[in-house]
């Protein structure tokens, strides 16, 4: 051996030795389009702290698949084109997964991206079974159970636990999410044998509740259940303008009102007799790892989550990260493959989704929470026997 | 009957905040023909401070005071940041400014407050209802009514028998004319933009009454009927703004009464639908205001 062949075999084994240190080193990237601001913010920062906390707790641990996991998010502003732009912006930087902001009007356009190159997206919390494979592709999943369970779980509940026969249902009509859930409570209630005594709408913004008022007065028969589906700050001024005019007909409702905030505004005296399906509850009656995970967070920011949509970003993170480990890989078609074979443990539920040919529906229980002077209570996990199609 | 008793109450209280919330919005317009866009962020503003202020435990009364002495504050600090250092110069650059001054406030809120909403205190009387010849409502419903009458009958004195109201009136008519002859324009305009913040002060009291909780987003709505309302009743016109926001509070409530269900969830459509027919018959609102609209 020459003097140059043997500094060419020195060269040769370090660079690969390099190589090898680099490949080892490579982060995994994790890309978020999750809005920071705008009229999405409300349900996707939760989100958003929650993923930090659960990319942070895989780093503690060993990352995945032996790398270092690195989440990037960008504002995706509650503008649709703006979350597309920035899911581009991040699956051209090598982003292996990605994380869709919680509604499908808004997450829609990353899950479309990322179905593009072939990248698995999950929605932190959207439920509009629109959000589905059907539309976005077989990549394609969201976290949360769709519309069609949060529905059908308020309507046996109503109908069979407790023997509400005749409804009021309100329909918000401000968004997909809004619309759907009245719709499949609606048809559910129905279904199983519930009266629907009237329908009403409103329009989200008015803060004027008094003509539907007016309306279910002249019906002259109280309901048994009054169905709100309503989005933010209007909740609660439906709820306190049905109170206060002397309506204590138990109301039931949606994740949208899994806000710590309207329970407060609602308060001793409005806050009663309200019950409302969502994804978890912050105990330990939820779910045995909550104490754990509340406890990861509040190391991270110093203060306990102000609502419970936390949990679907920790989980967002965590069900790829099983899927990703399962897989063995990040390829989009074998991490896809892996979510819809397995049955999944998480805090807001045991999770297995049907085939992509099925719409990757989201096979999920929900909890039933109650609110009793303002605050809130576990009423347990349930799951609709025979949801409607979406 | 008890229905009609009923309509009227509703329609009269939600008026009479349409109608303070155009009259803040056209106060500005009046005098310096440039709509403020950051007038719904001065009801956020009165509401978190209300938020603020809110465990300290002070009677109802003082907070809400504070909130909107905060809202006259921020009216006139949005002339000195978004209007006074470009006013003279470009149209664009204030309706610029003034989006920008907006969307400071809000994401202000949005990063040392919350996205979330936060909740004010509301006093008890803000959450009891009366009974009046059969119809239950809300007593700040008739609250609102009384305050509004009390505002327009205020601000009509004002404008009409005090030394600033008149050179306010003479400013929206013809303002080089009324600078030449000593109305000091800089006074004026900062005069009508605490006004505006005062308006708009009081009116996020009733306005937020309703909801009982207040969000970074909140100035939208209240922005968006001031424009239609001051749009429909007039531009260059107090009365027409008072005019059309009862006109449109009229339209909300008449159609939230009267229309079926399948097409109410239509009702925004039938709304501007009848703006629209209203715009087509008076383009220029259904007040006429003083002849000069040149903006100076």
């Amino acid at each position: 051996m020459s003097h140059s062949n043997k500094l060419l075999a020195i060269a040769t084994a370090a660079s690969l030795a390099l190589s090898a240190v680099a490949a080892q080193a490579e982060e995994l990237l994790i890309a978020g389009a999750l809005s920071l601001t705008g009229v999405q913010a409300p349900l996707d920062e939760p989100g958003f702290r929650g993923a930090k906390v659960a990319v942070k707790f895989l780093n503690d641990n060993g990352g995945l698949l032996g790398r270092q996991v690195k989440f990037i998010n960008l504002d995706g502003k509650s503008d649709p084109v703006t979350v597309g732009n920035v899911a581009v912006q991040l699956l051209d930087q090598g982003a292996e997964l990605m994380v869709a902001p919680c509604d499908f009007d808004f997450g829609g356009p990353a899950s479309r991206e990322a179905q593009a190159v072939g990248v698995v997206g999950i929605s932190t919390c959207a439920s509009d079974p629109l959000f589905s494979s059907w539309s976005l592709g077989d990549k394609q999943f969201t976290l949360s159970m769709w519309n069609t369970t949060m529905g059908a779980v308020a309507a046996e509940y109503a109908y069979n636990e407790r023997d509400w026969k005749t409804a009021y249902v309100v329909t918000d009509q401000f968004i997909a999410y809004t619309k759907s859930l009245a719709k499949y409570f609606t048809a559910h209630f129905e279904a199983i044998g519930g009266e629907i005594l009237l329908e009403d709408s409103y329009t989200n913004g008015d803060n004027d509740f008094s003509a539907q008022i007016a309306r279910l007065k002249a019906l002259g028969k109280t309901p048994d259940v009054i169905y709100i589906s309503s989005y933010g700050t209007d909740i609660g001024v439906i709820i306190r303008a049905i109170r206060e005019i002397g309506i204590d007909s138990p109301i039931l409702g949606g994740d949208s009102y899994d806000d710590p905030a309207l329970h407060e505004n609602l308060g001793e005296k409005f806050g009663n007799d309200v019950y409302f399906v969502t994804h978890t509850y912050m105990t330990e009656e939820a779910h045995p790892d909550m104490p754990k995970f509340l406890e990861l967070y509040n190391d991270m920011y110093g203060e306990a989550p102000d609502t419970s949509f936390v949990a679907t970003g920790w989980d967002t993170i965590m069900l790829m990260a099983e899927a990703v480990k399962i897989a063995g890989t990040t390829d989009g078609a074998a991490v896809a493959k892996a979510l819809e074979e397995n049955t999944f443990n998480l805090l807001t539920g045991d999770l297995s989704y049907r085939s992509a040919a099925e719409g990757h529906t989201p096979d999920k229980a929900a909890v039933l929470v109650e609110l009793k002077g303002g605050k809130p209570s576990f009423l347990g996990w349930r799951l609709p026997k025979n949801p409607p199609a979406p | 009957m008890v229905g009609l008793i009923q309509f009227i109450i509703d329609f009269l209280s939600l008026g009479g905040a349409y109608a303070l919330m155009a009259l803040g919005l056209v106060i500005v317009y009046g005098i310096l023909k440039l709509v403020n866009f950051a007038y719904g962020e001065l009801i956020m503003v009165a509401g978190y401070t209300l938020y603020l202020v809110g465990g300290t435990g002070m009677p109802w009364i003082f907070m809400a005071i504070i909130a909107i002495l905060m809202s006259v504050l921020f009216g006139i600090l949005t002339d000195y940041v978004a209007f006074r250092p470009v006013r003279a110069k470009s149209v664009t650059a204030v309706l610029i400014t003034s989006f920008a001054f907006s969307t400071l406030l809000q994401n202000g809120a949005l990063l040392f407050i919350s996205p979330r909403p936060r909740n004010i205190p509301l006093p008890d009387i803000f959450t009891e209802t009366i009974e009046i010849a059969g119809v239950i409502t809300p007593i700040r419903n008739l609250l609102t009514i009384a305050t509004a009458v009390i505002s327009l009958s205020l601000f009509t004195w004002l404008m009409r028998r005090t030394v600033i109201g008149i050179a306010m009136r003479a400013a929206a008519t013809h303002f080089t004319m009324a600078r030449m002859l000593g109305v000091p324009a800089n006074l004026i305009i900062t005069s009508a933009f605490a006004i505006s913040g005062l308006l708009a002060g009081i009116v996020s009291m009733f306005w937020l009454g309703r909801i009982g909780a207040v969000t970074p987003g909140i100035g939208l709505e209240p922005l968006l009927i001031a424009f239609i309302a001051t749009v429909i009743g007039g531009m260059r016109s107090l009365q027409g703004a008072v005019l059309g926001g009862f006109l449109l509070a009229f339209i909300d409530t008449g159609l939230n009464y009267t229309l079926p269900q399948d097409l109410l969830k239509f009702r925004d459509a039938f709304t501007f639908s009848l703006v629209i027919l209203i715009l087509l018959w008076r383009p220029e609102g259904l007040l006429k205001g003083p002849a000069s609209g040149q903006r100076t």
